[in-house]
């Protein structure tokens, strides 16, 4: 994998402006990118996650050159997405998922064939193109189908086919596993993982968190617009605290033990949830020296006090970084 | 002169949205009434309403029912193909194509054109199996030529009424208003001349008004259209067309630029 990036943003900033009220004289804006600074590698599987609203989609949009910023720069394969969006298209892919974007009327194979030939995939190999793809897909069998008889999985497929069909440097994932069954999920997973063998970079957003665990190198975590951390899982863990994550549970704690538990060597207190008469406090443990008879020990007189433990997941990650930025 | 790769690849997409064009007609069967039955009844109504007046006013139920079908395929057609990109969501990898989205209108254009030529014939077949005797016409050849002339004037100013379905998700509000203003103010039905005097420099603006009268002019004797003549009709015919297409170039770079501005690609 080279180092070059292939992507790099710079105080990337977007604002969408919408009319309303009876005369469409008022106008309100949002701030859906707020100065996001991003660098992606070639070869790399990249992943975006966010809550809904965070600006995933429009960051997406800008990089695959079909929204303008409203300041800042972006330059992706080395084009600026403003000034060279036509010579860049041909060279990247883009997968948004959904059911919509497709012309239902017609079947996969005629679909696959108008954008080939918008994209200029070369006519002596466009139908064998064409073939490959939806074999990769596994359409085979439905590619003289029409469109609107294909489910929303099978839609997924050929939007996916669709990215891919002129053979990009660089493909934007829109969360492209939506609405696949787990086995298609899974295959859509290991195409993922061929096309990257194949020299493509991958840029994916997502929310299924174990998807970008799985495949990204890097991920970066968007929130209101801002990008709030970014680094390989591992060091995400780092960020928040730790690569263990403990769950303590009991009838309610005292103040007192509370203190207790911050004060025990390596330890964040990541945050409390009621789950009806029970109060749990999850840990996130920087350390492999802390044991759980210690953590006992500082809680003791709890006789029903429950202590478990698991990695810091993505999940876990994720939604430290996004409570924090929300806090 | 061998064409560069750029312009191979714009021929390539005007080509495959044409064949797209076609496919979808093929497939959606609710085309088959504008295209095929419209015309049908338009030309039998149309003949019913002329027959006792006359041969040449047989022409006149050939062209009143042959524009009613054709403006509607075309021009309306136009639009609409754009239209349902967005409904479709379609207008956005259509859009992230290295293509300028203006070539894959022209190839729906061309389809509308030909399909709307297709209900002008279906028109005069009828009127004239329904008349039962051979249409008598002034020219036949300028008559032909400039049916299809008509149809490329209309469609002028369909590619600009597309730019308009980009540019916004209420183009086809605006264009149902105006539908039946420009059908009536461009002389679709009867000649220009029967409006009101000072509508005319309206009518002046589009092709189409220069392109019927011409038609008019060409196909009927002793008929008495705009004062100048059918010369100048052909002439600010082509002029307008022209300048239409120009517009539709500049327009669709510019509403290119402005949709990616605005970020309104994926609304419907």
């Amino acid at each position: 994998m080279s180092n070059s990036p292939v992507i790099t943003t710079h105080d990337l900033r977007r604002v969408f402006e919408a009319r309303k009220g009876f005369l469409f004289n008022e106008v309100v804006r949002t701030e859906a990118l707020r100065g996001v600074d991003l660098e992606v590698a070639r070869g790399e599987i990249f992943g975006l996650l966010g809550p809904n609203g965070a600006g995933k989609t429009t960051l997406t949009k800008i990089l695959s050159t079909l929204l303008l910023p409203t300041s800042g720069t972006a330059h992706v394969l080395g084009f600026d997405v403003m000034k060279d969006a036509l010579k860049l298209r041909p060279r990247i892919g883009l997968v948004l998922g959904g059911e919509r974007g497709l012309y239902n009327r017609v079947s996969a194979r005629e679909n696959l064939r108008y954008f080939a030939d918008l994209f200029g995939v070369p006519i002596e190999s466009r139908d064998r193109r064409i073939a490959d793809v939806l074999e990769r897909v596994d359409l085979t069998e439905a590619a003289d189908r029409r469109v609107e008889e294909f489910s929303r999985g099978m839609k997924q497929k050929l939007h996916l086919a669709r990215g891919i069909l002129h053979e990009p440097e660089m493909l934007f994932l829109d969360e492209p596993t939506i609405g696949l069954d787990p086995k298609s999920a899974r295959e859509t997973r290991k195409l993922i993982r061929g096309l990257v063998a194949d020299g493509v970079t991958i840029f994916l957003t997502t929310h299924y968190m174990f998807e970008a665990e799985e495949l990204c190198q890097r991920i970066a975590v968007l929130s209101k617009g801002r990008i709030v951390a970014r680094d390989t899982i591992q060091g995400l863990r780092r960020l928040v605290g730790g690569d263990r994550t403990i769950e303590v549970e009991a009838y309610g704690f005292e103040d007192a033990e509370v203190d207790r538990l911050k004060r025990l060597p390596g330890v964040t207190l990541a945050n409390a949830e009621e789950f009806g008469p029970r109060l749990r406090y999850t840990l996130r443990v920087r350390t492999a020296e802390l044991t759980h008879e210690a953590i006992r020990e500082a809680l003791r007189g709890h006789d029903e006090l429950t202590v478990r433990e698991r990695r810091t997941g993505l999940e876990d990650i994720y939604l430290d970084l996004v409570e924090e930025e929300a806090q | 002169m061998r064409p560069t790769l750029a312009s191979r690849n714009r021929s390539r997409s005007l080509f495959a949205s044409l064949r797209l064009a076609i496919l979808s007609f093929v497939a959606d069967p609710q085309w088959l009434v504008p295209s095929m039955i419209a015309p049908v009844i338009f030309g039998l109504v149309s003949f019913e309403l002329f027959k006792g007046s006359g041969p040449w006013f047989v022409l006149y139920a050939i062209l009143g029912a042959g524009m009613m079908s054709m403006w509607g395929q075309t021009l309306y057609g136009s639009g609409w193909a754009t239209g349902q990109d967005r409904e479709l969501g379609t207008l956005e990898p259509t859009l992230s194509a290295p293509t300028p989205y203006l070539y894959v209108v022209l190839g729906r254009v061309i389809w509308n054109t030909v399909s709307g030529l297709l209900g002008g014939a279906i028109v005069f077949v009828v009127v004239a199996l329904s008349y039962g005797r051979p249409v008598p016409l002034q020219d036949p050849l300028s008559f032909v030529l400039l049916f299809a002339f008509v149809m490329v004037s209309l469609a002028s100013v369909g590619i600009v009424f597309s730019a308009a379905y980009v540019y916004t998700r209420y183009a086809g509000f605006v264009q149902n208003i105006g539908e039946f203003a420009f059908y009536v103010g461009t002389g679709c039905m009867f000649p220009v001349v029967l409006l009101p005097f000072w509508s005319n420099p309206i009518s002046l603006v589009f092709p189409p008004t220069w392109a019927l009268d011409a038609l008019r002019y060409a196909a009927i004797p002793g008929y008495q259209g705009l004062p100048w003549g059918f010369g100048w009709d052909l002439v600010g015919a082509v002029a307008t067309t022209c300048v239409y297409l120009a517009i539709a170039g500049t327009v669709f770079v510019r509403v290119e630029r402005h949709v990616l501005e605005v970020g309104n690609l994926s609304d419907y």
